[in-house]
């Protein structure tokens, strides 16, 4: 699973967002792939393919959790950060037992992002 | 009177005798008078001439005698036709008074038939004063008379009502200025106008704030009729008044359930809308904020006073989270307080909240319940958040006008685990392309819509446990209707 630490998925609704979490990763030497919804994610992203993910909760149609869940149940290896504007508590918990690495509340600045992906790769 | 007349025949005996022996010469030249048949007839063959000259004597005084008892007879006679013909007389007189007698009787007797008819009037109207006094004094409503002739509007009767609602006994109130009964701080406006219908002669009705003799205070309705005398002149006025705290106070406390109801609504709307204004707000501070800390990595120990820029535009973008964190946390919907719930009381109970809405918009509302429904776990304020929600919406639906406006809520078990709860309304119903955005935040077709309210009666809905859906009906309108899971019993 070498390739996971060069590269990122970001899955969000918001066009912006996904334009600047691609360029704030582009600064820390990764490259980044993002889709508008999970849908889209999981028909152009085989879990063979290596990447971390960063998937936010409030999606239309299959929402973060469902997408995680489906992720986890397909035997994916893939780390997952999950973004959303909600207040984080009590989410950790949830977080964890879905089987994700961590959970940022947005927005949030590029030193607890960075921290989590240090975790991660 | 023949019994007189005998007596006096009797009398006449001895004088007869007394002449038979002394005979008068004057008679005896009266011959030719017939002999009497009383005593023997004189032979005349044998008698002497002495005897002769004396029956002739004789004869005479017969013959006078015989005349005076004819006199007598004749004046007798006379006397008892005078006699009779007075009789006569008298009996027509007679005949006559006892017509009259028979015409004055008749008329006492009519007098008398129709005094009976009087009394029996006047019985009937006795006992028909004695019922209506009877009932006016029974009255649950306040009732009393002032006599108007006098400046001081006095009260000259008082029911057993007005006594209970004033506080006043009747003693008390006999002969006091009605408006001294109102107290010190009776609203002078009300007073003013009353007396101004006074004055004009014409009806008052209006309710407003009475104080009892004790100074409590009592919500009243008062309705002042005039009463005219025979003359036609106004005269009094009869006042009816009706407490009607109870049902201000019922009514208040409906309005003040139905405020806190719409309050939390309100509230939790808006808490509602902030939260999707700070989703919808953190998204575009999330990429200014990751674009910022690119710039300010790219640029790493280069153009200080571009990274300081930089700087301030990160500061401001969290000033403005946590400006939205704040707000989001002061709106936070309370926690749920879940408790069994029965959703019939709960359906009643939000219904009678409505009740007047309803009759304003000229709508029936109608509920069927499933008398059997078991209990639901949930939180009373939020489910009937949803259930006013509805309501409300079918309301709006139904202002396109027609003509049985009609909302029919019905309770039913759905299946083993579930009871459904639908509203149907005879409303516009739902346009084909508004259903995919029904329960979609800020979406609404109403003019003065947010477009929170199905999307917040979802949110509760599925936090039951439930779910919550709308469609159109076959005929005219649609049915919302929501699910929510049965009670469980404790495992034994």
């Amino acid at each position: 699973m070498v390739s996971n630490k060069n590269h990122f998925y970001i899955v969000d609704d918001d066009e912006s967002v996904c334009r600047a979490l691609g360029t704030l990763l582009g600064t820390y030497g990764f490259s980044t792939k993002s889709f508008s919804c999970a849908e889209e994610f999981f028909s152009a992203v085989p879990n063979s393919a290596p990447g971390c993910l960063i998937l936010d909760i409030h999606l239309p149609g299959i929402n973060g959790w469902e997408a995680q869940q489906r992720l986890s149940d397909s035997g994916s290896k893939r780390p997952v950060i999950l973004i959303s504007s909600d207040e984080d508590g009590g989410r950790m918990k949830q977080v964890f037992q879905a089987g994700a690495v961590g959970y940022l509340q947005k927005p949030f600045k590029d030193q607890e992002l960075a921290d989590l992906i240090r975790l991660v790769v | 009177m023949g019994n007189n007349y005998k007596v006096k025949t009797a009398k006449q005996k001895p004088k007869l005798e007394l002449k038979l022996r002394k005979p008068n010469i004057k008679k005896r030249r009266l011959s030719g008078g017939k002999p009497l048949k009383t005593g023997k007839p004189p032979d005349k063959r044998i008698l002497s001439k002495a005897e002769q000259l004396l029956l002739r004597g004789f004869v005479s005084d017969l013959s006078n005698v015989r005349d005076d008892l004819g006199e007598k007879v004749r004046r007798q006679t006379d006397e008892l036709k005078l006699k009779s013909g007075q009789l006569r007389h008298g009996a027509d007189r007679q005949q006559r008074s006892d017509k009259r007698i028979q015409k004055q009787t008749d008329e006492l007797k009519l007098k008398s038939g129709q005094l009976r008819h009087g009394a029996v009037r006047q019985l009937k109207s006795d006992e028909h004063i004695q019922i209506l006094t009877q009932a006016i004094k029974s009255m649950t409503n306040g009732m009393f008379l002032i006599d108007v002739r006098k400046p001081n509007f006095l009260v000259v009767f008082s029911n057993a009502a007005f006594q209970t609602m004033t506080g006043y006994t009747e003693r008390e109130l006999l002969g006091r200025g009605y408006f001294s009964l109102r107290g010190a701080k009776a609203d002078s406006g009300v007073v003013a106008e009353i007396k101004r219908t006074i004055r004009q002669g014409t009806h008052f009705r209006g309710e407003m704030l009475g104080f009892k003799r004790a100074g409590q205070q009592y919500w009243f309705q008062l309705r002042l009729a005039p009463v005219c005398s025979a003359s036609g002149a106004i005269t009094h006025y009869v006042g009816i008044q009706t407490d009607v705290t109870l049902m201000w106070q019922r009514d208040f406390e409906i309005k003040e359930q139905r405020e806190e109801l719409l309050h939390v609504t309100r509230v939790g709307k808006l808490a509602e809308f902030v939260s999707s204004l700070a989703h919808e707000i953190s998204q575009p501070l999330t990429a200014i904020l990751s674009y910022t800390n690119a710039a300010q990595r790219l640029l790493a120990d280069r153009e200080p006073q571009i990274r300081e820029i930089l700087q301030y535009i990160n500061n401001d973008d969290i000033r403005a989270t946590e400006v939205i964190r704040r707000l989001r946390s002061l709106l936070k919907r309370g926690e749920p307080e879940i408790k069994p719930l029965d959703m019939n009381a709960l359906v009643k109970d939000t219904v009678v909240l409505m009740t007047t809405d309803a009759t304003i918009r000229n709508t029936v509302l109608k509920i069927k319940f499933d008398a059997r429904l078991p209990l639901i776990n949930g939180d009373r304020i939020q489910l009937q958040q949803v259930l006013l929600n509805l309501i409300s919406n079918s309301f709006d639906a139904m202002e396109c006008g027609p003509e049985d406006r009609q909302i029919l809520i019905n309770t039913a078990r759905r299946d083993r685990d579930t009871i459904a709860v639908t509203v149907k309304d005879t409303g516009c119903g739902i346009p084909t392309p508004n259903m995919p955005k029904l329960f979609s935040r800020f979406f609404t077709s109403k003019s003065d819509g947010l477009g929170m309210g199905l999307s917040i009666s979802r949110s509760i809905v599925e936090g039951h446990g439930g779910r919550l859906d709308g469609t159109n009906n076959p005929g005219r309108g649609a049915t919302f209707f929501f699910t929510l899971p049965i009670k469980q019993k404790p495992a034994p």
